[in-house]
């Protein structure tokens, strides 16, 4: 028994109590699953599931840009990257509607010219050692500055999400609902676009501008298969994030791998679960569907 | 007494004029059917009372405000697969006066319940929106509508794809909020439905909109639906140019 315990410690505990780094990294990841989830079952939802990635490549010409002028400065990478990112949400938006096309081929186009201007950028200054910390993140590289930024885009984003929930879920729902109250959709789609730019942008540091995406994205789809509910769905990619970035990140410490990858990785392992065994939709509950019965409340609804 | 009319209105969609010279008045408590052909401007008239086109020359004068107009418009985009339950579908339709800040109280739920009840949903309160049937939908779409209280009720062919239970269902539910004072204005193909629910017709063909008494219109219409021998889907013929005029306008 005692054995056991000791076992655990020297897995689960000791490396966040020995080592600083490892005690940042986990208050960055747990803070980053509290804002970028729900941020992702709304994109899921809305059929946009692969937007958090094209944003994703769009900071980075914007980090190239703050790590070519300042050096390895996480301000200044951080508020470029914020720029690239809201720029091109911008100009994707503006352009589909002035044209009409859809704007997933307007965002796709405009995240295509940012990512390969960022790639110049920083082969032009930088070392290809460069890049991959850009494109991958590096725990090593947290400290107190990063912590402060994670943590302010978080309360920030749960925050305003609070705010513009009830209209996310009507806009996301029903669009021409929300036209005929005379509210103007495109406006909190931005906002919503906004906070997710952010989150890209506090979670490069962690995890690399790539990678943040996957902190998004995997726990909310995960969550598709034990939930139908909205709340649940939230709840349940927040719970699915942080139960990742803890697990990634010990593991990343134990086998010294990258911690970025690592994090998704047993986010990436919680999904392939759930799709084959999850309550809703996954392989096993095809298997198992069986039909319910006729509920007596039915009756009132069929023409007698 | 009327709060909605149409003066000179002149509509264009896509650089495309619809409508040309439309007038008239909509009458308080009383169900004006819509009436034309596919592409007749049914579906951009109704946009410019709601206030989301604006005309390219006359008015629609509309003395209520825009959160006591409800629009049930007929290409849904409402997304099915959205995680979302009759009853949370039927509490956004009190958007106008809770917005996006305000709980919903004892008195938003005993609404919901009664319109439930009126309109044969009560079993389904907590049923996920995907698994409704179409005519089940369609009740919990106008259920949304009705939670609106609204004034002025728009609704673009409400009966497309639904059961005849359902159906009867509706009509009697417009014609409840229509006997309260609501102006009604509905979207109709079918000549039964038409016969059933109109108090009065506006005509909308070849960019023109006359008022006609649905009586008149069912008239004009039995002996070509007899000839096809297709009683139970008497459609509407779209060239009536000799109809006497309601008598009302």
């Amino acid at each position: 028994m005692l054995d056991l315990l000791t076992t655990l410690d020297a897995w689960l505990i000791a490396p966040l109590t020995d080592y600083a780094f490892m005690r940042r990294a986990l208050v960055g990841g747990l803070a980053l699953s509290l804002a970028a989830p729900p941020l992702g079952v709304f994109l899921m939802l809305r059929g946009m599931s692969l937007v958090g990635d094209a944003m994703a490549h769009a900071v980075l010409p914007g980090v190239a840009l703050g790590f070519v002028l300042a050096g390895f400065s996480l301000p200044a990478m951080s508020l470029g990257g914020l720029v690239a990112g809201l720029l091109v949400a911008g100009l994707a938006g503006s352009v589909s509607r002035m044209t009409g096309h859809r704007e997933d081929s307007a965002m796709a186009s405009f995240y295509l010219i940012s990512l390969a201007l960022g790639v110049m950028l920083v082969s032009l200054r930088g070392s290809s050692v460069d890049l991959t910390h850009v494109l991958f993140g590096s725990i090593l590289a947290i400290d107190d500055t990063a912590l402060w930024l994670i943590a302010s885009v978080a309360s920030a984003t749960l925050l305003v999400m609070a705010l513009i929930f009830r209209v996310l879920v009507v806009e996301c729902l029903d669009p021409l609902f929300l036209r005929g109250q005379g509210i103007r959709g495109g406006l909190v789609h931005g906002v919503f676009l906004g906070l997710m730019v952010l989150n890209l942008t506090a979670g490069f540091q962690t995890l690399g501008t790539l990678m943040a995406v996957g902190l998004m994205m995997l726990p909310a789809t995960t969550a598709r298969f034990w939930s139908q509910r909205l709340e649940g769905l939230i709840g349940l990619s927040i719970l699915i994030a942080m139960v990742s970035s803890t697990g990634g990140l010990l593991v990343s410490y134990h086998l010294g791998l990258p911690s970025g990858p690592c994090i998704i990785l047993v986010a990436g392992i919680a999904y392939l679960a759930s799709a084959l065994c999850g309550r809703h939709g996954s392989l096993l509950a095809r298997v198992r569907r069986r039909a319910t019965p006729l509920e007596t409340d039915e009756k009132t609804c069929t023409p007698s | 007494m009327s709060r909605l009319s149409l003066e000179a209105l002149t509509l264009a969609q896509g650089g495309r004029t619809v409508l040309e010279n439309v007038n008239g008045t909509f009458e308080d408590g009383a169900i004006t059917a819509l009436v034309g052909a596919n592409g007749a401007g049914k579906s951009t008239l109704i946009q410019a009372i709601m206030g989301l086109l604006s005309p390219l020359s006359g008015h629609v004068h509309c003395s209520m405000p825009k959160e006591r107009r409800a629009w049930l418009p007929q290409q849904l985009a409402l997304d099915l697969t959205f995680p979302m339950s009759v009853e949370e579908l039927m509490l956004t339709g009190r958007w106008p006066t809770h917005g996006t800040f305000k709980r919903y109280g004892p008195d938003d739920y005993r609404h919901m319940h009664g319109v439930m009840q009126r309109l044969g949903l009560s079993g389904l309160a907590h049923r996920p929106l995907g698994e409704l049937s179409g005519g089940q939908r369609q009740r919990a779409l106008l259920g949304r509508t009705l939670m609106q209280e609204a004034e002025l009720l728009l609704l673009d062919e409400p009966f497309a794809n639904v059961d005849t239970h359902t159906v009867e269902i509706l009509c009697d539910s417009l014609r409840d909020v229509a006997n309260a004072g609501a102006t009604v204005i509905v979207v109709l193909h079918d000549m039964e439905q038409l016969a059933r629910l109109a108090d009065c017709v506006l005509l909308l063909a070849g960019g023109h909109g006359q008022w006609v008494e649905p009586a008149t219109l069912l008239e004009r219409h039995h002996a070509p639906a007899r000839r096809h021998a297709h009683p139970q889907a008497p459609f509407i013929s779209l060239n009536l140019p000799d109809v006497p005029p309601c008598s009302t306008y």
